[in-house]
């Protein structure tokens, strides 16, 4: 191969490095925009702030979106909100009551209107949870609504059977009011700010509604940024495009903290990772067994280490504050006590190893990367495992929803979901614990407790409904029918010129009326 | 030739159809259906029996070719279908995410070309010199350095440092710039070397030298004879590129949250929205074909001396 003749100095590439500073100058962006907080920018009465959330949607319709963001972004309210002390409080409905749980009667708030001017009465919550049933399956198999009649501003909401719970299956964004006959083009809600643009997975923008009915809005606009990325959202916090990030990575707390112009929150939030036990294993169906494997797990380390101090060792499916939360059994994490509950199980203990005939335990243990902690969590419990001689063999699967429900070859599983996402029991002890149940993967069988669930489904009664929840899950903690390992926190990191922002364990709601920025 | 182009072209078509057949059966073959997903069972109360009734008014437990038969004849009929997940028409948000695609390819390809083109010609040129192993130390660390991490080093420098360019988003020219230096870094590493090899081999091939003869000006010589008989190896390779950034490019879109077609694949096909992803595998093997075509029309070009009516 020989070389090729040199082309004469007249070498053009050499303005280059000056096209290139000049396109990139071209294309900065003007400082309101990315430089500096977006607040610093404006005066008093033309605040603006950008939301960095860890999740992205697709699309911004509230009756459709699985991320909900028309309502975090308080465009779109539902009929009944869910407080910080998981409390129903009136939002677009200012009352509701039944006597029966089947007929319900909701009180519209008088006066309102959608950010469009349109009066908001019961026909058009009517139509609007008409659209929903209409649009999402999801929606249309969980409220159960036989029938709706509108009078004036009494909505009367009939149900297939007594659901109690309706209230709180309300609080579920997916049922936001809106104005029906709008909702192809954009979301027009009674919320505290007015949509202005959408882009798919990218962005959201909005500005102040100034008809809310809620008092006065402190924003005059405000973006919500997506991004999946833990880094980059750190990065566009350090680089002063989002005033608010949700879930910067766990690793940056420290330096995060010794940033003196943010603040860093976290709270306890609602989800709940947990280790499913698969009762067709007989050796799983003896609950001295699961107890043993129960005792295997080290929540304190998990806390710790896994999730860097950023949980809370889970005692039971709900947060131990919960209303219908018991009185947990205590959970420790200890071989001996393991050692001792599979002896009372029939199992030989010799040496401090663990055997049935002779032959040493061992079992499948499920997990799923999109929980990044699960994994970790997996390997602790079979570290503790082979100290009695019991094998884990660990499988990492997809989509672990389908997983468990179309094979039965696993054993063990570990599992994340929201247990009380609407501030009641009822939604998770029916989809886990009844025998029909979506969630009940490893077929867990007690009539004892199904008794009760049926008992608590047809209760109106508040109080007496928290009582019966608390009697069902006690009884899931006495039998550990599933062990329940952490509650992981949501963490928030704000500019200090944010003011008003409250970290909420639903995470429903992000931009409200009272957030400000100095 | 226009006959040869349009029996290619009918052969291709049908070879979609038979692609798209492949991709609906195995779809169906990997477990799960987006039942579970559409019902949303880790948010609300949901019985199995509530799944199986779903999964029947999809018509997601009849026979396959039975299913496969209600989604071509819905094709024919230039129905892609609703997606399961948003409920959205399937072509109005291909048509969303594609403009956001096609700039993004442009921009990488861009970017590329106006490193690898010059950068690869001086290597050529100045063989063994100190811009050759520049280029050389350049190329291996572009190539080694995983794409995720060379985004996260130019918004450091770019949106933390600088504050000259927006670290996310969509939308502007100003957000197109770190996810197409990100993808367009990381291909040039590869071209560079190939642009240097490809001239090497034809800067030795007999016209070069009959052409030098002649007395014709080196830069002639060079871009009309050299650069252009380089061309082929390059053109085969920016096809293979542009059919791979035409997809989608996930790693980057969910790092710059840059609202493309690759992050909406991958989330469709995670809760088995078939709908959206039928409708995908069809454009982009559609693209493939008639990038396929274009190429072989341009080798045509490049080298006359193929002529049209192929082999």
């Amino acid at each position: 191969m020989s070389s090729v003749n040199p082309v004469k100095p007249r070498n053009p590439l050499r303005l280059l490095p000056l096209l290139l500073i000049l396109l990139l100058a071209a294309c900065s962006p003007s400082p309101a925009n990315t430089a500096e907080p977006a607040a610093a920018e404006h005066g008093q009465t033309d605040k603006s702030l950008t939301l960095l959330f860890n999740v992205q949607s697709n699309t911004l319709d509230p009756h459709t979106d699985v991320n909900y963001t028309a309502v975090r972004a308080g465009i779109a309210e539902t009929l009944v909100r869910i407080s910080n002390d998981l409390s129903l409080q009136p939002a677009v409905a200012e009352s509701w009551s039944s006597e029966d749980g089947q007929h319900w009667t909701f009180v519209i708030r008088s006066g309102l209107t959608f950010q469009n001017g349109q009066p908001v009465d019961a026909a058009a919550v009517q139509a609007s949870l008409e659209r929903a049933q209409a649009v999402n399956p999801s929606v249309k198999n969980s409220l159960h609504i036989r029938e709706l009649q509108a009078a004036r501003q009494e909505l009367t909401i009939i149900t297939e059977k007594p659901y109690p719970q309706l209230p709180s299956d309300l609080v579920h964004p997916n049922t936001a009011i809106i104005a029906a006959e709008l909702a192809e083009s954009a979301p027009v809600g009674t919320g505290p700010f007015r949509f202005v643009s959408f882009q798919s997975g990218s962005q959201l923008k909005v500005e102040r509604n100034e008809q809310y009915w809620g008092g006065t809005v402190q924003l005059a606009q405000a973006s919500i940024l997506f991004n999946e990325d833990a880094n980059a959202r750190l990065l566009a916090l350090q680089a002063k495009s989002a005033d608010i990030v949700y879930r910067p990575p766990v690793e940056s707390f420290a330096q995060l903290q010794a940033d003196d112009s943010l603040t860093l929150e976290s709270l306890t939030g609602l989800r709940t990772h947990q280790l499913m036990y698969n009762m067709n294993n007989e050796a799983l169906r003896s609950e001295q067994v699961r107890k043993a494997l129960d005792a295997l797990i080290d929540r304190d380390a998990i806390v710790g280490s896994v999730m860097s101090g950023q949980a809370t060792a889970a005692q039971g499916p709900f947060l131990a504050d919960a209303p219908f939360s018991p009185e947990y059994l205590p959970k420790q994490f200890s071989l001996d006590q393991a050692r001792e509950a599979f002896a009372a199980a029939g199992y030989d203990v010799e040496n401090g190893l663990v055997s049935r005939q002779g032959k040493p335990l061992s079992f499948c243990l499920l997990t799923y990367q999109s929980r990044a902690e699960l994994p970790l969590i997996s390997q602790l419990i079979q570290a503790s495992a082979k100290e009695l001689g019991i094998g884990l063999e660990i499988r990492q699967v997809d989509n672990i929803d389908e997983y468990l429900a179309a094979s039965d070859d696993w054993d063990l599983a570990t599992y994340s979901s929201i247990t009380a996402p609407r501030g009641d029991a009822s939604y998770f002890l029916n989809a886990a614990y009844t025998s029909g149940g979506a969630l009940n993967y490893g077929n867990v069988q007690e009539p004892e407790l199904e008794a009760m669930i049926d008992k608590l489904n047809g209760t109106v009664d508040e109080q007496e409904r928290n009582r019966l929840a608390r009697d069902a899950v006690s009884y899931i903690d006495a039998h550990m029918l599933n062990s329940y390992i952490v509650h992981p926190n949501n963490f928030v990191a704000f500019s200090n010129d944010v003011k008003n922002w409250v970290t909420s364990k639903s995470e429903y709601y992000l931009l409200t009326p009272e957030l400000d920025v100095e | 030739m226009w006959r040869s182009f349009g029996k290619k072209l009918l052969g291709l078509l049908v070879f979609v159809l038979f692609l798209s057949f492949i991709s609906f059966c195995l779809l169906k073959l990997v477990p799960g259906d987006p039942v579970r997903s559409m019902l949303r069972v880790d948010d609300v109360a949901v019985s199995r029996e509530d799944i199986a009734d779903l999964r029947n008014e999809l018509g997601l437990d009849r026979p396959l070719l039975v299913q496969y038969g209600a989604w071509l004849g819905k094709l024919l009929r230039l129905d892609f279908g609703v997606s399961y997940m948003t409920y959205r028409p399937v072509l109005g948000e291909f048509a969303e995410k594609l403009p956001f695609t096609l700039l993004l390819t442009g921009g990488s390809l861009l970017v590329m070309l106006v490193i690898s083109v010059p950068l690869g010609a001086l290597s050529a040129v100045y063989r063994n010199r100190w811009v050759d192993r520049f280029s050389r130390v350049f190329s291996l660390i572009g190539s080694s350095l995983p794409s995720f991490w060379l985004g996260l080093l130019l918004i450091q420098l770019l949106s933390v440092k600088l504050h000259l360019l927006p670290p996310m988003g969509g939308g502007s020219l100003a957000h197109l710039v770190l996810p197409s230096l990100t993808l367009g870094v990381a291909m040039s590493a590869i071209y560079v070397r190939l642009i240097r090899s490809s001239l090497l081999e034809s800067g030795g091939q007999d016209f070069v030298a009959s052409a030098k003869a002649r007395g014709l000006h080196p830069a002639r010589v060079f871009w009309f004879h050299t650069f252009r008989h380089s061309l082929v190896p390059l053109v085969t390779l920016l096809s293979e590129s542009l059919g791979s950034l035409l997809g989608g490019t996930l790693v980057v879109e969910i790092l710059f949250a840059y609202p493309g077609l690759g992050k909406w694949i991958v989330d469709a096909i995670v809760a088995r929205d078939y709908p959206v992803i039928q409708g995908y595998i069809l454009f982009i093997s559609l693209c493939i074909v008639v990038l396929n075509l274009l190429v072989e029309l341009s080798y045509r070009w490049i080298h006359p001396q193929l002529g049209w009516k192929g082999r």
